[in-house]
């Protein structure tokens, strides 16, 4: 059953298209990422949602309500801003009790409640400070906490982690979906960063100029991206210029194993593998040779441009604990045939 | 080693000098002044006295003009702020052709000459103005506004309300739009975001407008003078009359420095007052 359902929403800001119908249901308890480059339109959804920006058309519902018209502050959703948008002359503690206090919630239930939810975001020492003397991870939880403690049906995150460094950041996604978990609050998430929104996402919602192209399961998402588009942002991903013969797909006259696809002969096509389904062997022992123009060491994984005869493919292995191939090194490549997908080259792209 | 020491003196002397010339020496000198003997006949003489003093601070034609100095400018810095303060705020939010245009609409008048625009009210408000034209034309009675407390203030406002805006818009400014719609998402209604939110974080720069504007309207001269007329006279055309018309020159000085102390003071205790309230929660 959809707990919070968009219907064709749009928003045009003059001639300029920024959402166009866009189609969602969000189940209860579910955490919903937006994923997509800026400008795609996934703030202005976000926005819509919230009660921010007046969609042009289509209607907003929330657990059969319809809330598409109605003022930011009746609909009672807790959103966590870019900026954190805390309040800078109040302490942590006031500043998560003021939904309560705009709910007239005496001061004794007030008091507990926040206290339970500063203890829930490991902030219960810090209620008395000031929002300037609190670190960026500190304040980012104080965000959440705000937005929480009045238990909204729907959380919204703006970009919640952008302002962050990349090892908080890390931390702060964990910390975000046990929160989120713990509480059981219906999410969404705006975010343009891929890894973020596959790691902590029960579905993700990929925008491309104002649409949505698709909406997957993480996993999914990565293993089976719907548009070019998609998979190189996704993900790293190969994308090997071919042409579809003969059911299919060739490149520099060598037939490359891949999924069927439904294309008419001689249709110019990619052959989209991801780097980690390669496989490096001994040269001659693959579908085709090429030599290792330069690797990178990245810690857990290598990273490899080999280059081919049908261009350069990027190839990663985890780290084994040995030495790997050596730059300058011939090698053979293969994949198996369920690890390509075949795409239209003019699809979507 | 030596050098490097004096670098930052002879880095700000050029600007000690000019304090020093036009500010500080011009002051002892009118606080000198004070001090001396005057006599109607023989004019300035040299001997101390503190009888300028005494007499202005005794003398209730003088502490009537204090008075009113006190209270027409402690009125008109509070209309500045429930004028300007609404004014900044609908600047900051409008878009960008017209943020631009009505601030220069609302700087406009400072590039015309005080007195200028003090003789534009007198016309408008004067007893056969524009105004009490209008009125006769609809029938009803004629006021009279010149030449009154009404008429200076209205005049004070309007070239004082600047230097209101600009420092409340400045705060404005370094004002974060999410966090009003934070406290909207809250559950706040407009009013209460801009009490409890954004009204708190304008504070210092109400009060930076607040000093600006008391300070200059205490010490105004063109628009008291002119539109106050002959017989209701401020602080600063107190002291002219009496430089110019009684030639009393150490009485207007001691006027002058009595005005000085006064403002002074009541600017730091209320600086003070309210600066370490907003301090305390803006830091």
């Amino acid at each position: 059953m959809a707990f919070l359902t968009l219907q064709s929403l749009s928003k045009a800001f003059g001639d300029f298209t920024a959402v166009r119908d866009v189609d969602l249901s969000v189940a209860k308890g579910e955490f919903v990422s937006l994923l997509g480059p800026s400008g795609c339109g996934k703030t202005t959804t976000l926005q819509m949602i919230a009660g921010l920006v007046e969609p042009t058309k289509g209607t907003i519902t929330l657990d059969g309500r319809d809330i598409t018209h109605e003022k930011p502050n009746r609909r009672g959703l807790g959103i966590v801003f870019q900026s954190y948008a805390l309040f800078p002359h109040m302490t942590v503690a006031d500043n998560v009790a003021f939904g309560l206090e705009m709910r007239k919630i005496g001061k004794a239930e007030r008091e507990r409640r926040v206290k339970e939810i500063l203890g829930l975001v490991h902030l219960a020492p810090f209620a008395e400070r000031y929002p300037r003397q609190l670190s960026g991870g500190q304040r980012q939880r104080v965000a959440i906490a705000r937005a929480l403690v009045i238990e909204p049906p729907v959380l919204l995150l703006d970009e919640p982690l952008s302002n962050l460094d990349a090892k908080l950041r890390e931390e702060m996604q964990f910390e975000l979906r046990r929160i989120q978990r713990s509480v059981g609050t219906t999410t969404i998430m705006v975010t343009h960063d891929q890894a973020e929104a596959l790691s902590i996402s029960d579905r993700v919602v990929v925008m491309e100029q104002g649409r949505m192209t698709q909406i997957d399961a993480p996993y999914r998402l990565y293993e089976r991206p719907a548009t070019a588009f998609i998979s190189s942002f996704v993900g790293k991903m190969n994308r090997i210029d071919a042409v579809w013969r003969g059911g299919r797909a060739e490149a520099a006259g060598l037939a490359l194993p891949s999924e069927a696809a439904s294309l008419s002969e001689g249709v110019a096509a990619h052959v989209a593998v991801r780097p980690e389904k390669i496989v490096l062997g001994a040269p001659g022992q693959g579908l085709f040779d090429g030599t290792v123009s330069s690797r990178f060491f990245l810690g857990s994984y290598w990273l490899f441009n080999v280059e081919t005869p049908v261009g350069t493919v990027i190839v990663s292995l985890p780290n084994q604990g040995a030495e790997p191939v050596a730059e300058g090194a011939t090698v053979s490549l293969r994949w198996q045939p369920e690890s390509a997908a075949v795409i239209a080259a003019g699809a979507a792209a | 080693m030596k050098s490097r020491a004096l670098t930052p003196w002879l880095l700000v002397s050029p600007a000690t000098l000019l304090f020093l010339g036009l500010v500080v020496l011009p002051l002892i000198l009118t606080v000198i002044l004070s001090f001396h003997v005057y006599d109607h006949s023989t004019g300035i003489k040299d001997g101390f006295t503190v009888a300028h003093y005494v007499r202005v601070l005794t003398d209730d034609y003088y502490l009537t003009i204090f008075w009113r100095t006190l209270r027409l400018a402690a009125l008109t810095t509070l209309i500045c702020v429930l004028i300007g303060a609404p004014e900044a705020y609908v600047l900051s939010r409008m878009g960008d052709p017209w943020r631009s245009i009505f601030l220069l609409v609302i700087i406009g008048p400072l590039l015309v000459s005080v007195v200028v625009r003090a003789f534009g009210w007198s016309m408008l408000l004067g007893s056969t103005g524009l105004l009490n034209q209008t009125l006769r034309a609809l029938g009803l009675d004629p006021v009279r506004l010149l030449y009154t407390e009404t008429a200076i203030v209205i005049a004070l406002v309007h070239v004082m309300l600047p230097f209101m805006v600009i420092p409340v818009w400045t705060a404005l400014q370094k004002l974060d739009p999410a966090v009003e719609a934070a406290a909207w998402s809250l559950g706040a209604s407009r009013f209460t975001a801009l009490r409890r939110v954004v009204l708190p974080q304008v504070s210092l720069g109400m009060l930076s407008g607040s000093l600006i504007v008391f300070g200059l309207s205490a010490s105004a001269f063109a628009i008291p003078g002119l539109l106050g007329g002959r017989r209701l006279k401020m602080a600063a055309t107190l002291v002219y009359d009496e430089y110019m018309s009684e030639l009393n020159w150490p009485l207007g000085a001691a006027i002058a420095i009595i005005v000085l102390a006064a403002n002074l003071v009541i600017m730091l205790g209320y600086n003070r007052l309210v600066e370490t309230r907003a301090r305390r929660a803006l830091g």
